[in-house]
């Protein structure tokens, strides 16, 4: 036992690891924290306070970097560190760089969340960082890169595993959107304030090109790196079919970069430019739909593990989710559904049934998988995976089922007519139809907290088990060597 | 770069462009068959990285 | 194993597997971006649009910092019940010195694009301290603090000069000045020379009186100054409909 655990710990670089993932934990009960704060201040404003730190507009960011960024992101780490050494068979490149994007990533963290309380943001979003941060993340991620393609080269593997070609791209495009959509002039050296390059059509379509693909490759082409190892590894089976794999991959990375201009559609943007968006996004509905059941059918022959397993459940119900986000996405791209939805709560609930049902759940379920291997222990309590999971797809299904009540409503209030031509409802009737929905949602998002402090607590005792057993191991082999 | 302005020359394009290369990636992949045994082999590696994975098993 | 080309090459060489992957993602952003910097419609000169004047500009910087955009959209689109709601819809030249675009992604509340002169400045005013006070049902924060805070007026030159650096034409000297003048007018190009920002800002403060208060220019001034001239300048009297369709 204890000689397993020295070679265990010795074989690969887990330190960074366990920091990347206690912080994923941290930064997720955080931002979803946030999240359903800010859910509760549109359904009673009153939280407000009349308080500028605390304010829906400052606040929102606070949420969207902390679970993007905070969690999604250290989550990313954390995993493609582990992924790209067991399946190169070969320790970290550059450990201290490693380091490095640790600490240089939680500061981007912490210091975004505090200038945005603070007002300072450039008005883009998921892009509020003012330029020091966006030079600081730029830093982290050449880092990152250096580190990850540093550790391919030097595998013992010949093939690189398909898991890694996706974190590979998420690095790439991250790198390439990160930079083009943060040009801008900062007003002195010593102000935090700056202005973008670009300004009004050209500035919407650089934003929405970073907007959608930090999408598709933060949050969507790095989680199914993710999945392509967590799912056969945990299911104890491979992939499906890896031809399938690479044929999504390819269609993946190239179509996703057209797609962002879907988000523009009616607007001074010129038609063609949304519209190619647009077709692009429906056939990304092929590749997406490719990967889906590629993951789902890993598990062929083995459905059992969905009864007894609560973390293959996660992660299975995270592909079904990501199924049905890409199935309602390019949807949504259509001209005459945008006509309707944009604007609306249905986008919101759009994005929340990919975060939570895919990036969260898949996310959970390679946490679960991977925190007590990294202790070299075992979970502390299945039974509260158990309940995380119910609480979790309860609190997707309520949140989005709002959204989509609400966004449809809000869509068809604004544009019904009476009898005589004129429009049936002010605004703010609209407003104020959609406050039972708030209220939804926010209950909705708080089950799936209350999922995610569960997790804490269960990753918490895991690790200090581990830690114990650790401990005690060693104990006894100094006895025995004395 | 003028005529990249134009939908009616960048609508075509960017399908064929899309097209082609698709088709390639398919008929590569699934063409043939020792490829298509030699490809499927990779999908063992997550399974080749740990050296005790089947002491893990015995304690747990 | 050189006989034919194979796909192992790549999956066994990280360089060319990233050359590769850098190859496939780049294409679709060249081929939509690329255009817009070469198309006449999304940077065309429309009579009326103008840079901001330094108290507008120092408005629009607090709707930045507030977030308003996480609920406000600017941008109307050419839809019937969108013209009788916000008015024209808008048009890309509109935006076209907006450094960062604010057109914005949800209506949490309804769109700004051309609120300005739709409201009294009072309205803005009470509305901003206290919205609940003039709309019943709204689920706006309160912005009081807008009302109590001096506005912070000791970079306004730095912030112009860095708009200019960006292609703002706000004229640093006499050449730059006279080119605004022919292209803007003199009453106009006035307001957008730097060495006079910081008289114009408070100039125009206190002959607006956004915030009813005289004394003292507030951030409030600089918002209501803002909220003022939001689709204002634009008079879409003058243009003709089938000029339009050439600036959609």
């Amino acid at each position: 036992m204890s000689a397993t655990s020295v070679a265990a710990t010795e074989q690969y670089d887990y330190d960074i690891i366990k920091k990347f993932s206690v912080m994923a934990i941290v930064w997720a009960v955080v931002g979803m924290s946030a999240g359903v704060y800010i859910a509760s201040e549109l359904a009673w404003p009153f939280l407000n306070f009349d308080s500028p730190y605390l304010s829906f507009g400052r606040f929102r960011p606070v949420h969207t970097g902390a679970v993007i960024f905070g969690f999604g992101g250290s989550a990313l780490f954390a995993t493609s560190y582990y992924v790209v050494q067991r399946t190169c068979q070969t320790r970290l490149f550059a450990p201290g760089l490693a380091t490095f994007t640790f600490w240089g990533w939680q500061a981007v963290i912490v210091l975004a969340a505090l200038s945005y309380v603070s007002g300072f943001s450039q008005g883009r979003e998921y892009a509020e960082m003012e330029w020091p941060i966006d030079l600081l993340i730029l830093f982290v991620w050449v880092a990152y890169g250096a580190v990850f393609i540093g550790t391919l080269m030097q595998r013992k593997q010949p093939h690189i595993y398909v898991a890694n070609w996706f974190y590979l791209s998420f690095i790439l495009v991250t790198a390439l959107l990160h930079t083009f959509n943060n040009i801008a002039v900062p007003v002195s050296l010593f102000s935090l304030k700056s202005y973008s390059l670009f300004s009004g059509a050209q500035d919407a379509m650089t934003q929405w090109w970073y907007g959608h693909n930090a999408v598709g490759f933060f949050l969507t082409a790095a989680f199914l790196g993710m999945m392509y190892y967590f799912v056969p590894k945990h299911a104890g089976r491979p992939i499906y079919s890896y031809r399938l794999s690479i044929v999504h991959f390819w269609a993946l990375s190239f179509m996703y970069m057209w797609v962002g201009t879907h988000h523009l559609h009616w607007t001074a943007l010129p038609d063609w430019a949304s519209t190619l968006g647009a077709t692009f996004s429906i056939m990304l509905l092929l590749p997406s739909w490719g990967g889906m059941i590629n993951g789902i059918m890993t598990l062929s022959g083995a459905w059992d593990k969905l009864r007894t397993d609560p973390i293959m459940r996660f992660m299975i119900v995270a592909l079904s989710f990501y199924g049905m986000s890409t199935f309602e996405g390019p949807l949504m791209s259509l001209k005459d559904v945008n006509a309707l939805s944009h604007y609306t709560d249905w986008t919101v609930g759009h994005v929340h049934s990919g975060a939570l049902g895919w990036v969260a759940m898949i996310a959970f379920g390679s946490l679960y998988h991977m925190i007590p291997k990294l202790w070299n222990t075992q979970i502390f309590s299945v039974r509260l995976i158990n309940a995380h999971f119910w609480l979790a797809t309860i609190g997707t299904l309520l949140y989005i089922t709002a959204m989509w009540i609400s966004g449809i409503s809000q869509g068809l209030m604004w544009r019904a007519f009476d009898d005589f031509g004129n429009l049936q409802y002010s605004f703010v009737e609209s407003v104020a139809a959609m406050h039972p929905f708030y209220a939804m949602r926010a209950i909705g998002g708080m089950f799936f907290l209350t999922g995610m402090l569960l997790m804490a607590y269960n990753v918490f005792a895991t690790i200090r088990q581990g830690v114990r057993d650790a401990a005690s191991a060693q104990a006894r082999s100094a006895v025995a060597t004395a | 770069m003028d005529w990249f302005a134009h939908p009616e020359n960048t609508k075509p394009l960017g399908l064929l462009i899309f097209f082609v290369t698709f088709c390639a990636i398919v008929l590569w992949v699934y063409g043939s068959k020792k490829r298509s045994e030699k490809l499927e082999e990779h999908k063992n590696i997550p399974f080749l990285d740990d050296e005790d994975e089947v002491k893990d098993k015995s304690n747990g | 194993m050189f006989k034919n080309f194979k796909h192992e090459k790549i999956e066994t060489n990280a360089g060319l597997l990233l050359v590769l992957t850098m190859m496939a993602v780049s294409i679709g952003g060249l081929v939509e971006i690329a255009p817009l910097f070469f198309l006449k419609d999304t940077t065309e000169n429309i009579a009326g649009v103008r840079p901001y004047t330094p108290l507008e500009q120092r408005g629009r910087d607090l709707y930045i910092r507030e977030g308003c955009y996480t609920c406000h959209s600017q941008m109307i689109r050419p839809f019937r019940d969108e013209q009788l709601r916000y008015g024209h819809y808008s048009l890309a030249a509109e935006s076209k010195y907006d450094h960062p675009f604010q057109w914005g992604s949800k209506r949490t509340g309804p769109d700004l694009a051309r609120v300005g002169g739709k409201y009294s400045n009072e309205w803005h005013v009470q509305h901003l301290i206290k919205p609940k006070s003039v709309v019943p049902e709204s689920v706006m924060p309160n912005y009081q603090w807008l009302q109590e805070t001096k506005l912070d007026v000791s970079d306004v030159g730095d912030r112009m000069r860095a708009l200019r650096m960006t292609g703002v034409p706000y004229s640093a000297n006499d050449a730059e000045y006279q080119r605004n003048v022919n292209q803007f007018g003199e009453a106009v190009a006035k307001t957008l020379h730097i060495p006079d920002a910081l008289k114009n800002l408070v100039s125009q403060a206190q002959e607006g009186n956004f915030d009813g208060d005289r004394s003292s220019v507030s951030e409030m001034d600089a918002m209501v100054a803002y909220l003022q001239v939001l689709g204002t300048m634009v008079d879409f009297s003058k243009i003709k409909p089938e000029d339009l369709v050439k600036f959609r």
